[in-house]
């Protein structure tokens, strides 16, 4: 009955924004009506949507998606999670988050009506498409054609509270770029003022916000549950959330720096376009599977198919649109070679050469394989080597790209932030040589703290300090860059200076761990609601009375006769320490500690870049 | 410097990025790529010992033998050629015999192959063996399913 409901819904908000599309030039409608249309349609999706949530949590196995991919013994969490931990779910989850978009953009105020509209067809077509894409080719409401009162099950691997926030995240940042792309098509058909600029301001930075958090969640998660000590691999499903991540950075520096240039509303445009253009193509990179990947998702050569079309309809009509329509009204670009206008010049070649080596490494395979008829991979030291050293002099740059002028060549205060560096290059080089002495730890380091160092000298010495929401829009630039440091030197750490030891243990032998000694307690088999459990534990310091207890091991899932790993994590600020079990042989178990530093300021600066994006959206 | 002095220096600069990017690129895709192979591709092959390159195939049945509890030796197969390999460290969680697995690593004599890494498929389609067999009764099989 659910299923009904959700397809009806489904079908029939499509069938409404077809309605509109065509009504624009058949019928006229008053704006009211118009954005009623848009919010029904809206809500039908999500009713939709929530149908097939409602199939999930009740086990409907009539459904047969739920049948192939649910269990009624899951825990409640996982069943509702488990919406979009398949192909068909999460491609409706795309479509309801496009939809969620479209309504609260139906409520923004204080825009040109017409051009509101305009914008909420392309968001019609878009929802068009999608929808299609969903019935014609993975429709999440098919009927179970064989009656059966037990389903499949989750993959194990999905069985985690990740599943929970981070697709729904992630997907709020790809599919936000919709809006972003509509805005930029529909201002330049109306071309009137520049009004579209800063509504397009506000919609990119909430999709970055969004995008990054849905990255950070995802890396957060292979960290804990993939078991292998990293939290980046370089792996095509990364790559492609790296890109319209690192073209969305450009095109909210770009945003700034409008001032009625006519170039820069160009590129603007051109950024837009390109970023919901990667987003579509992610989609269908990841799901017509041409690339084998750690994640690897199912595969099905006419989903693929379905999306290339919808790909290169998006970008077609895009770049389309922007060659024949030119953004109106003109000031040249005034570009010195120290003031702010070229540093963001220089920032946004950087970003977009730094998307295309991340490209070029992502489809190389692809393109060897047409051509040669050979397989190769890229591994990570390819990316490592060509994104790090062209980020490079964007690192340095944004470091005092912020208090440099608009007009002038001028730079307030250069002495002291020459002797700053100078200092701090010092200070880096002697902490260094007694450490390992490492290039790219050295490098890094020293951007990082440069960076949080320049930014922190910026606000005390440029800025009266008040406490309050104004004050704190002024130095956000800052603030955002210095979340930007702290994130570099937790990555440089946790990779650089990352420390393995392996062990071959029994139970109630110790060994030291950094200095401590670690107690390898007892080994544990538990049942679970829907899993066994095999637990080493840890003691970890035993030689203090507070010792800490770190469970590391692997679960058993009996339904789909699946091992996963559970890496045992014990945090502190200034380092992880990661336990791995491993296998045994005659009681004598393989034991993995890995002393990643400095891990938890990567999660400290992603966080202060999203509190940046947040603070950069609120009102004055 | 005048204005036109400047905005030519910061072309001059834009260049050169863009020409030191396309030299990275060139010389990172040259040094840090991997060919893939299936194991009766590599006989017809001059594969130097020391070249890193991936194998894809199965773990041939009851070829799996584990010397310690983190050192293993195993044969990747296509049914067509098989090749030895030991690989010491943490074997991924789907890795079983008959499952697809991806290796690598490189030759250390002609017949070993030592892994340094492991890849096993990950994949949200599978089928329990009892439904599977149950599907099969009634005529619902899919090949899909593995």
């Amino acid at each position: 009955m659910s299923s009904l409901v959700g397809f009806l819904s489904l079908v029939i908000a499509i069938g409404i924004n077809f309605y509109l599309f065509l009504s624009r030039y058949i019928f006229r409608f008053q704006k009211q009506k118009f954005n009623l249309f848009i919010r029904f349609s809206s809500l039908l999706t999500l009713l939709s949507f929530f149908s097939l949530m409602y199939a999930y949590v009740v086990s409907d196995f009539s459904n047969y998606n739920v049948f192939q991919n649910s269990h009624s013994n899951k825990p409640l969490i996982y069943k509702i999670s488990g919406t979009w931990g398949n192909h068909e779910g999460s491609m409706l989850l795309w479509l309801s988050i496009l939809s969620i978009f479209s309504f609260f953009f139906s409520f923004t105020k204080n825009i040109d009506e017409s051009f509101q509209r305009l914008t909420l067809i392309i968001q019609s077509l878009l929802h068009i498409l999608f929808g299609l894409f969903i019935v014609f080719t993975s429709n999440p409401f098919l009927v179970n054609s064989i009656l059966v009162n037990e389903g499949l099950g989750l993959n194990p691997i999905l069985q985690d509270p990740g599943l929970a926030v981070h697709p729904p995240i992630l997907y709020g940042g790809y599919v936000g770029y919709s809006i972003v792309f509509s805005i930029a098509i529909a201002g330049l058909f109306q071309n009137t003022d520049d009004e579209w600029l800063y509504v397009a301001k506000k919609w990119s930075l909430i999709s970055w916000t969004f995008l990054t958090g849905g990255i950070a969640l995802g890396s957060y998660w292979a960290y804990y549950e993939l078991g292998w000590g990293g939290w980046w691999f370089w792996d095509p499903v990364e790559n492609i959330s790296l890109m319209p991540w690192i073209a969305g950075l450009a095109l909210v520096h770009s945003l700034m720096m409008v001032r009625g240039e006519q170039a820069i509303k160009k590129w603007i445009v051109f950024l837009s376009i390109l970023c919901f253009s990667l987003s579509v193509f992610g989609t269908f990179l990841v799901r017509s599977g041409i690339l084998t990947s750690v994640h690897s998702f199912a595969a099905d050569a006419s989903r693929g198919i379905f999306i290339l079309l919808i790909f290169f309809i998006v970008t077609g009509f895009g770049f389309l649109v922007f060659l024949l329509k030119e953004p109106k009204k003109s000031n040249a670009l005034n570009l010195l070679f120290i003031n702010k206008v070229s540093a963001l010049v220089i920032n946004n070649i950087l970003m977009i050469i730094a998307t295309l080596t991340i490209l070029l490494g992502t489809i190389y395979p692809i393109i060897i394989e047409v051509l040669y008829n050979k397989r190769i991979s890229v591994g990570g030291p390819y990316f490592n080597l060509t994104v790090i050293p062209i980020m490079i002099p964007g690192f340095l740059l944004m470091s005092i790209a912020p208090i440099l002028s608009w007009q002038t060549n001028k730079i307030n205060n250069s002495k002291k932030y020459v002797l700053a560096f100078i200092v701090l290059s010092v200070l880096v080089l002697i902490q260094s040589y007694f450490l390992d002495f490492n290039t790219w730890g050295f490098v890094g380091l020293l951007l990082g703290f440069w960076i949080i160092l320049a930014s922190t000298i910026a606000i005390f010495s440029s800025y009266k300090i008040k406490i309050n929401i104004k004050f704190l829009k002024i130095i956000n630039p800052h603030v955002a860059h210095i979340g930007v440091g702290i994130a570099i030197i937790g990555i440089t750490c946790s990779s650089v200076f990352q420390n393995e030891l392996d062990f071959n243990l029994n139970e109630g032998d110790k060994f030291i761990v950094n200095g401590k000694t670690v107690l390898f307690e007892k080994i544990e088999t538990t049942n679970e609601i829907n899993f066994q459990s095999l637990r080493g534990k840890f003691l970890f310091d035993i030689e203090k009375n507070q010792s800490k207890e770190i469970e590391a091991g692997k679960n058993y899932y009996p339904v789909s006769k699946m091992i996963t790993s559970e890496a045992g994590i014990l945090h502190q600020w200034n380092k992880d320490i990661y336990f791995i079990l491993g296998d045994q042989k005659n009681n004598e178990w393989f034991v993995k500690v890995l002393i990643n530093p400095f891990v938890s300021f990567i999660w400290l600066g992603v966080i202060i870049m999203m509190y940046s994006g947040l603070i950069a959206v609120s009102r004055r | 410097m005048s204005l036109r002095f400047q905005r030519l220096l910061l072309i001059l600069l834009t260049l050169v990025i863009i020409l030191s990017a396309v030299l990275l690129i060139l010389y990172n895709a040259r040094e840090n790529v991997s060919y893939f192979y299936t194991p009766s591709e590599i006989d017809n092959l001059d594969i130097a010992i020391d070249e890193k390159i991936r194998i894809g195939g199965f773990v041939e049945n009851d070829s799996f033998n584990k010397i310690s509890s983190s050192s293993f030796k195993f044969k990747i197969t296509d049914e067509k050629a098989s090749i030895l390999v030991t690989f010491n460290g943490i074997l991924p969680d789907l890795f079983r015999e008959g499952q697809g697995a991806v290796i690598e690593g490189t030759f250390v004599d002609n017949d070993i192959f030592n892994a340094t890494n492991v890849f096993a498929k990950h994949d949200e389609n599978y089928m329990p063996a009892s439904i599977k067999e149950e599907l099969k009764d009634t005529g619902y099989w899919n090949k899909k399913y593995k």
